[in-house]
């Protein structure tokens, strides 16, 4: 039976007819249009589907829509402000962080969750938190080492998105021509 | 040899193309796809291995409120399809031939009626004696997959190069082994799907996630029995490809075919589960003999191989798969006689197919091993029996492969180095060791008709920017990026000014797509020229207006100047402008096309498959816990020649992706079947590599150029998948003295092979 859920989302309150067992993922999807957030898995365990419900991660693919009344969700689609990249999304295109990007919205959601409790965390508890959120394509590296850009401030202050030159260089090309040339 | 080249925009750290989209959420994948009107697609699937169809009545599921349509082989025009042999049906004809086979489809208005429907339609089953194993099923009186392929052979080879009885003979020492692999899944993160519709005037158009759009569409209007102008291909973003994605399964025929009896577009999206059932076709699955003659100083004198591939029960790709194992690696060493023997054989399983690397990772987890076992043999540093066979610029495969440029011996040098590899060899810890593989893979593969190109158009908008129309197709790897960096390049202009369309069978022209790790070298070539084509339109303009020779005109950061008198210029814009505003304008678009210098392998597969060879080496320090039998990586080194390398964030992403999928196939991927049937289709009991699976990495590109490649580049995706297990496995034996011959490399066997090595 269909029933009327008010939905906090991205700081907006939304009023959506669902039956009682619609996941989140779906409201989020179908009713509300948001299709940022992913399913990957269906079952909770690739993390694609990751959103923040009261500061909590949580997969959106396990949990009833119905639950989240008076809660504040927060998906990927609320992160940049006024035109302007959260910096996990700046970093994950600097450092590039993703290749698909199919599972990045739930890496990037996963990350602020992260970020928003533990402001500095070490590179073996970013392993740890970002083990449930599973990507095909990067080996992870990239994705690390984009996280860890924001917690130690390496992003470029004058970034302006797409196509343009990038200054920070953690991890250049040149740095590995040089390890080649010295043999 | 190398050539160091200054570059304005190629080889510099631009940001990928469509990083905002992707940041943001707002990429269009299949999924998020609505149409007006749509509807939901459901697949009734063989619970089956091997079973007849008596009967299917659908009466029942007709009459469910909501479903607009039901669909089944009678609605199909039932003409077998397939990459290289036509044997699979869009839905069953007669009999399934794995669990999971599509027999069956619904469309309804919302996916719980879809579901409902699906249970609601009666199938009068008759279950057939099904066969699993494929040296089984090559036995007499083995139930037959396919009537017509006695044996179940799909297709056998059986090649020898040179003398290779005499080669034998002449070897010091033989070494020989059996090795099996694993069937892999890709495990995009995304599934395949399609969006459907069909307009009553005879034309489907199909939103879908292929990375092969025009292979798609030639097999989909060959299996719809319509012309291939007919049918309309436009890609949606593509959540990983890998392989799995180049249309060799059923999903976007099973939408067209409701989308037609519904007359309404129609949504249909694997779960993951489908995707392990019947989605993308898993990497075949082989059993590969290797039989290696070296002589006393290291060289390889002989190898006999012989691979008994399992093919599931349709073919996809696997006759060109099993041609890889093969034969691709004797375009690693520098052989003379060697001898290939294959079976590809059908089974009642899913259908196996094409998965980054191609034969090649199952070939070189035997290969490189075999070598090891070699090296040992001989009481050489496998590094130094690697030095010494390693193929070089100017090589000519027994096979017919040559190579144009090869940095392998360079790689070999880098890796030694990063890894410290006669140190860590001379101080060896207890229970730790190191392990080495070298491998080859293609640029583009010559196996689709007599071509291997590709071509490109490029418009030149009124402001002076570019749009490239490209139907390669962007399947998350960031080719659309490197494309955009090599037009900028040629054309002289910054790259913010060059953009890329969607690949777009209607808007698009012919482009093979994603696969052979052939886009930066074939379409990049394309690009390339297309851009090489408007400059010469620009530069014919701009000599107008300067009142100078075309010929004494350059390009660069969108200015265009005479040599050597850089402040008579026009901008790319202006020239846009005034070739376009004037009597008898036009507007300037060029377009350009490339094929690569290959040759189609005759009937005994003799020819030079492509244009451009890449290689590389691979290391690693692994300690193994004699208690538990579990394996760390400590350290793991790379070295890619991939000639010039074009987008080094993308560049870099292919060497660490490949080897998470190379870590994956090596230490936890394995589907288990029981009967047939998965016991593990889902991401918990499958286990892919995570974040905290990953070791220690260091990796370099060689200083080379490809003299064919688009400014010297050539191809990398696959490389660095296919050489991992062996190095894993090598440096396994190396630290405790047990090989490890079937994949994936688990605890228990290596548990085992102590316990063997010390019987207590």
């Amino acid at each position: 039976m269909k029933r009327t859920l008010i939905l906090n989302v991205n700081g907006q309150e939304h009023e959506v007819e669902a039956e009682s067992n619609r996941l989140l993922l779906q409201v989020l999807r179908d009713n509300l249009g948001l299709t940022g957030t992913k399913e990957g898995c269906g079952i909770g365990v690739c993390g694609a589907c990751s959103v923040i419900v009261d500061g909590r991660l949580v997969s959106s693919c396990l949990t009833l829509a119905a639950g989240c009344q008076g809660k504040k969700i927060e998906t990927i689609e609320g992160l940049a402000k006024d035109g302007k990249l959260h910096p996990l999304q700046q970093a994950f295109i600097e450092f590039g962080g993703f290749q698909c990007g199919a599972c990045t919205p739930g890496q990037i959601m996963a990350a602020k969750a992260l970020l928003d409790e533990t402001p500095q965390p070490t590179e073996e508890e970013v392993k740890e938190w970002m083990a449930g959120n599973l990507c095909r394509c990067t080996g992870y590296y990239k994705i690390l080492e984009s996280v860890m850009a924001v917690v130690n401030n390496k992003i470029d202050p004058g970034f302006a998105f797409r196509k343009r030159e990038q200054s920070a260089k953690i991890q250049s090309l040149d740095v590995y021509k040089a390890v080649a040339k010295t043999h | 040899m190398a050539k160091a080249e200054k570059f304005s925009v190629v080889g510099k750290r631009v940001q990928r193309f469509e990083g905002f989209d992707k940041v943001t959420g707002t990429s269009q994948f299949v999924a998020d796809i609505q149409l007006p009107g749509e509807l939901i697609g459901k697949v009734l699937r063989s619970p089956y291995p091997h079973a007849r169809i008596r009967n299917i009545d659908t009466s029942r599921a007709e009459k469910l409120r909501g479903v607009r349509a039901v669909v089944t082989a009678e609605d199909t025009i039932k003409r077998p399809w397939g990459a290289f042999f036509a044997d699979q049906y869009i839905l069953s004809v007669g009999k399934a031939r794995f669990v999971g086979e599509e027999v069956a489809a619904v469309a309804a208005i919302d996916p719980d009626i879809a579901e409902e429907a699906i249970d609601l339609i009666d199938i009068d089953w008759e279950p057939l004696p099904a066969v699993f194993d494929a040296e089984e099923a090559m036995k007499e009186g083995a139930p037959l997959v396919h009537d017509d392929k006695p044996n179940n052979i799909t297709m056998t080879m059986d090649i020898e190069r040179g003398n290779i009885a005499q080669a034998f003979a002449e070897s010091d020492i033989v070494v020989e082994d059996t090795f099996t692999s694993m069937p892999q899944w890709h495990c995009s993160i995304e599934t395949i799907g399609s969006v459907a519709e069909y307009a009553p005037g005879g034309k489907y158009t199909i939103y879908m996630n292929t990375q092969t759009l025009f292979n798609a569409r030639y097999r989909i209007a060959a299996a719809l029995g319509v012309p291939e102008t007919d049918v309309r291909i436009i890609q949606s973003a593509v959540g990983g490809g890998f392989g799995g994605k180049s249309c060799d399964d059923n999903n976007a025929l099973v939408a067209a075919v409701l989308a037609k009896k519904a007359g309404k577009p129609v949504k249909l999206i694997n779960s993951r589960e489908e995707e392990f059932l019947a989605g993308c076709r898993p990497r075949v699955f082989m059993k590969i003999n290797v039989r290696l003659g070296f002589k006393k100083d290291g060289r390889i004198r002989a190898k006999h191989i012989k691979v008994i591939a399992d093919n599931g029960a349709y073919s996809a790709k696997a006759p060109a798969i099993t041609g890889v194992a093969a034969m691709r690696h004797d375009t690693c060493y520098k052989y003379t006689d060697v001898k290939t023997q294959a079976f590809l054989v059908y089974t009642n399983k899913i259908p196996t197919g094409a998965f980054r690397g191609f034969g090649n990772p199952s070939a070189e987890w035997a290969v490189e091993q075999a070598i090891d076992l070699g090296a040992h043999a001989l009481g050489i540093d496998p590094i130094e029996i690697a030095r010494i066979n390693a193929a070089e610029a100017g090589y000519v495969s027994p096979h017919g492969n040559r190579v144009t440029s090869c940095e392998l011996k360079q790689c070999l040098d880098m890796t030694e180095k990063m890894i410290d590899w006669k140190a860590k060899r001379a101080n060896k810890a207890p229970n730790t060791g190191l392990g080495l593989a070298c491998t080859v893979h293609v640029s583009g593969k010559r196996h689709f008709g007599d071509y291997d190109g590709s071509s490109a158009t490029i418009k030149l908008n009124e402001d002076g920017k570019a749009l490239i129309l490209s139907g390669e197709g962007e399947c998350g790897q960031g080719v659309h990026t490197a494309m955009c960096q090599i037009a900028a390049e040629e054309l002289g202009v910054p790259v913010e000014d060059v953009e890329i369309s969607r690949a777009d069978t209607d808007l698009t022209t012919f482009c093979l797509g994603a696969f052979a790790s052939r886009l930066t070298y074939v379409s990049g070539n394309a690009v390339k020229n297309a851009a090489a084509n408007v400059k010469q339109q620009l530069h014919q303009q701009a000599a107008e207006m300067l009142e100078a020779n075309a010929e004494d005109l350059a390009s660069r950061d969108g200015r265009i100047f005479v040599k050597g008198a850089e402040g008579k210029a026009v901008t790319v814009a202006d020239v846009a402008r005034a070739r376009l505003f004037r009597h008898n304008g036009a507007p300037i678009v060029g377009s350009g096309s490339f094929d690569a210098d290959s040759v189609l392998p005759d009937s005994t597969r003799f020819g030079n498959e492509s244009g451009a060879y890449n290689y590389g080496v691979q290391a690693a320090q692994v300690q193994v816990d004699p208690e538990t039998g579990q394996v760390r990586i400590l350290q793991f080194v790379i070295a890619s020649d991939c000639g010039t390398v074009i987008y080094p964030l993308g560049a870099e992403g292919q060497v660490e992706g490949g080897l998470a999928q190379g870590i994956g196939f090596a230490l936890t991927e394995g589907l288990q079947f029981d009967e047939g049937r998965p016991v593990n289709p889902n991401f918990s009991d499958y286990r892919i590599p995570s974040m905290r699976d990953m070791p220690l990495l260091q990796h370099a590109f060689a200083d080379s150029y490809e003299p064919t490649g688009p400014f010297g580049a050539k191809g990398l995706g696959e490389l660095n998948m296919d050489p991992t297990a062996a190095v894993i496995s090598n440096a396994i034996f190396d630290a405790v003295g047990v090989r490890i011959k079937t994949l994936p490399i688990t605890p228990e066997k290596i548990l085992r092979g102590l316990r063997e090595k010390k019987p207590s």
